[in-house]
């Protein structure tokens, strides 16, 4: 293969797909990035065999052909370029560059043993916005814990329904759902368990574009695709696994009515949890004591080696007298997931959830269990 | 040779061919599901597995096959997630609990296949002389699924531990061997589904679901009563398992043959297999029960104060376990020992208010319903025969409920003699003696003067 490419243009491939690469003992060519020239495209792709990125570039082409090489330094190597051309030509398993007054030589491998990454035959796709996907993701992602115990809820759970998308993560502990509305319907409801990893490589990659993302299913993969802003071709496609196993019922735990609700100003909730969390010593307890009557919460946290702190807020009251303890960290991952200025806190007693949602935004819930101290 | 010997010996052809690497990435967990003629399925764990077989070593698999088995001319791929198997054993092992305890999500304890919640098992389940047979039967279904009671009927009243016996079949049954099909399903929510899937259309798929199952346990029977459609369903799934000697169990609040509007061909099936019924429970079984379930939530309360509950909780168990937690979290609120009197106060709403104030008027108001007749018919003195019945009854229920005197009842209805109502109170005694249908209805009579009155 031989061609030429901007600088520029290459190392943003490189970037988007470098970063799965490089973790595998085993198979050492999962290290590398194959490179692909067809046509007026250069494509990049990498895999770990749990996930794959395609990226696909526009280039100068003078022969076709492919080779593997190692993506870190190869990576490394690019960006310590001038923003100029760079030829491109593959030989014998070795890659030559020459970039204005550069020569260099990497070694690469046989192509023929680079992983192939799947396809999915399934032509049907569902388009979303992608910006407002993985924000949507990322409210959500924090949440569920990367233990192996529970595969099924190791991931995000995707539920694909009329004209809404529903993103749930948990840990067992706490649960985060985020409700995103389609322009379309969808002709066909399902649902979806994706990993955490592939979420975060998902966020990461496409999580600052504006243009329209296209997810393709099949019984195994699923397939996130981005097109070029300038001709119809794809740009970026990551294609994984999903987690096989049934999503617990997770909407019969949302509670429905709250023992007591007290609405907050955000950020001064927040940093009191925080203040609070100082002194909550290593077992992490914050103490929520409301009073109606008053309109009044009081965050209370005690270390016996440490000292105590108390402190106050005032909000609009519903419901009876309440106290409940919480680990801190679940309050504030949760308050930190939520946009609003306001936000409505509702408690349950008897060990019953309690619940963090934005003021005035039907689409985003946290649901929390408290703690039961002695 | 077997399967398992076939693709172990291309397994060993075939790792002379490519590197170690390459062996161990591609070919771990892969398997020949099956063999038809000239095709062999293999199964792979993933979709780059998949592709690579299929693309790259195909060639050298379908070799290393055929020398061994000159009929075979194709090798398929299909992908089968195996690595996923669930760590139930790992999440038992917590690390030593902390002094603060962080509550989880129950319902996510419930396994989503099987529906079973794994706190109900047989271990837990406390066995005296009023639920002895059911245990038995219980336990004898649960080691030979299908084959010895085969449908196991199980009822008795609210709060007795059916669901806890049903469950506790279920999780055994699964404890022994993990790839057997169990679903518990109650039957109100057997009937949704069946509900749903008619409107959505999906209704083979339902059928396939519960026809594959190879225990399939029923909660609450009784709802199926006046679901024509959901009875014919599960008619058809119940011949479907029963020919496959698929383990049924059902249970419900009455006998199969008090259950109102059921269909006949429903009901002789339900009596074909085993009936066990669940009882009250005595003092002594009482006591244990709070005993033990004192010990699992680690409630330590005085015996004076388990004896008090034992013995004002009479008529069910699950009001027992409320009555125990209450206690405990005063207990635990207030750090000091209860005893009986604290314990005579804080449960007094629980115990005193049993549903006892039933008027005579809402027995001749509650007969009327139930015979689809109006009051004033039971009162007047009309002596038609589809009155005089009721109003037999309902005379014996005013003495037997009430202890009204005679002559009191004979002058709620219309001034009748006391002797009519001497008269009638014992015949219908005398029927219920003799007969078991009938008391059933006198039964299911008393269930809606009570559940009215409360």
């Amino acid at each position: 293969m031989k061609i030429t490419i901007l600088k520029e243009n290459f190392k943003n491939g490189l970037n988007i797909i470098e970063r799965i690469t490089g973790k595998n003992l085993t198979l050492p060519v999962l290290n590398n990035v194959l490179l692909t020239v067809e046509k007026n495209f250069l494509n990049l792709s990498t895999t770990d065999l749990e996930m794959g990125i395609n990226w696909w570039g526009l280039v100068k082409t003078e022969k076709q052909g492919k080779i593997s090489i190692p993506a870190k330094l190869l990576s490394s190597f690019t960006g310590l370029l001038p923003d100029k051309k760079i030829i491109l030509e593959a030989k014998d398993k070795t890659l030559f560059i020459e970039c204005e007054k550069r020569k260099t030589k990497i070694k690469g491998q046989d192509p023929e043993e680079f992983p192939l990454i799947p396809k999915i035959e399934n032509q049907e796709f569902i388009e979303v916005d992608s910006y407002k996907f993985c924000q949507g993701l990322s409210q959500v992602i924090e949440v569920i814990s990367s233990s192996q115990v529970r595969p099924e809820i190791s991931g995000v759970y995707l539920l694909f329904q009329k004209d809404l998308i529903k993103m749930v993560g948990t840990d067992s502990f706490r649960l985060a759902e985020k409700t995103l509305s389609l322009k379309n319907k969808i002709k066909k409801e399902c649902s979806l368990i994706i990993p955490q990893k592939t979420i975060r490589e998902l966020i990461n990659v496409l999580g600052e574009k504006k243009e329209k993302l296209k997810i393709f299913f099949s019984p195994s993969q699923i397939m996130f695709e981005l097109v070029m802003p300038e001709i119809s071709h794809p740009q970026v496609q990551i294609i994984s696994r999903l987690i096989d196993g049934e999503y617990p019922d997770y909407q019969e735990i949302i509670p429905k009515n709250y023992e007591t609700q007290i609405i907050l100003e955000k950020k001064e909730f927040l940093n009191q949890i925080k203040t609070a969390s100082l002194f909550s010593g290593n077992i992490n307890e914050v103490k929520f004591k409301i009073n109606p009557k008053e309109g009044k919460i009081e965050i209370f946290t005690q270390s016996s080696e440490l000292g105590e702190n108390k402190s106050y807020l005032l909000g609009k009251t519903e419901g009876n007298p309440i106290e409940v303890s919480f680990n801190h960290k679940f309050i504030s991952d949760g308050l930190s997931n939520i946009e609003s200025s306001e936000v409505i806190f509702g408690l349950n007693k008897d060990g019953g959830p309690a619940v963090l949602k934005p003021v005035g935004d039907e689409s985003y819930i946290y649901v929390v269990m408290p703690v039961k101290s002695d | 040779m077997t399967k398992e010997e076939l693709w172990q010996a291309v397994l060993a052809d075939i790792q002379f061919h490519i590197s170690r690497a390459n062996f161990t990435t591609w070919l771990a967990n892969t398997e020949i599901i099956s063999k038809q003629d000239k095709c062999i399925l293999v199964s792979v764990p993933n979709s780059f597995s998949k592709e690579w077989l299929e693309n790259k070593y195909n060639k050298l698999i379908l070799k290393a096959l055929y020398n061994i088995n000159n009929d075979i001319k194709e090798v398929k791929y299909e992908v089968k997630p195996c690595a996923l198997k669930t760590l139930d054993h790992l999440a038992s092992t917590d690390l030593p609990k902390p002094k603060l305890e962080q509550l989880n999500f129950q319902e996510f304890k419930i396994n989503k296949k099987t529906n079973l919640n794994p706190r109900y098992t047989f271990d837990n389940f406390v066995i005296g002389s009023f639920n002895e047979l059911a245990q038995a039967a219980a336990w004898a279904v649960s080691k030979k699924p299908g084959l010895v009671y085969n449908p196991l009927f199980i009822y008795g009243n609210v709060g007795l531990g059916k669901t806890h016996l049903l469950q506790a079949i279920g999780n055994k049954i699964i404890e022994k061997s993990a790839s057997k099909n169990v679903l518990y399903i109650p039957a109100e929510k057997f009937t949704s589904e069946v509900v749903s899937s008619i409107r959505n259309g999906t209704i083979e798929s339902l059928k396939a679901k519960f026809r594959q199952t190879d225990v399939l346990i029923l909660d609450d029977a009784q709802f199926l009563a006046g679901k024509e459609k959901t009875q014919e369903e599960f008619f058809h799934t119940f011949n479907s398992l029963y020919e496959k000697n698929k383990q049924i169990i059902l249970s419900s609040d009455r006998s199969p043959k008090a259950i109102p509007a059921l269909e006949e061909r429903l009901r002789s099936r339900f009596e074909g297999g085993m009936i066990a019924d669940i009882s009250a429970p005595d003092y002594e079984t009482r006591l244990a029960i709070l005993k033990t379930k004192g010990q699992e939530k680690k409630i330590d309360l005085s015996n004076e104060t388990l004896e008090y509950i034992a013995s004002n909780v009479q008529k069910n168990i699950r009001e027992m376990e409320g009555a125990l937690n209450s206690l405990a979290a005063y207990q635990k609120l207030n750090n000091e020992q209860l005893d009986a009197k604290i314990a005579r106060k804080l449960l007094k709403n629980l115990i005193s208010s049993p549903p006892k104030i039933v008027s005579p008027k809402i027995i001749i108001q509650m007969v009327a319903e139930f015979f689809d007749l109006k009051e004033r018919d039971l009162i007047t003195p009309s002596r038609k025969k589809e009155i005089v019945r009721p109003r037999q009854i309902a005379m014996y229920l005013l003495r037997n409920e009430l202890k009204s005197s005679f002559p009191f009842i004979g002058r709620k209805f219309s001034g009748k003699d006391h002797t009519t109502a001497i008269y009638a109170c014992t015949k219908i005694k005398k029927e219920i003696e003799n007969s078991e249908k009938f008391t059933d209805e006198i039964n299911l009579i008393k269930q809606r003067i009570y559940s009215q009155s409360c």
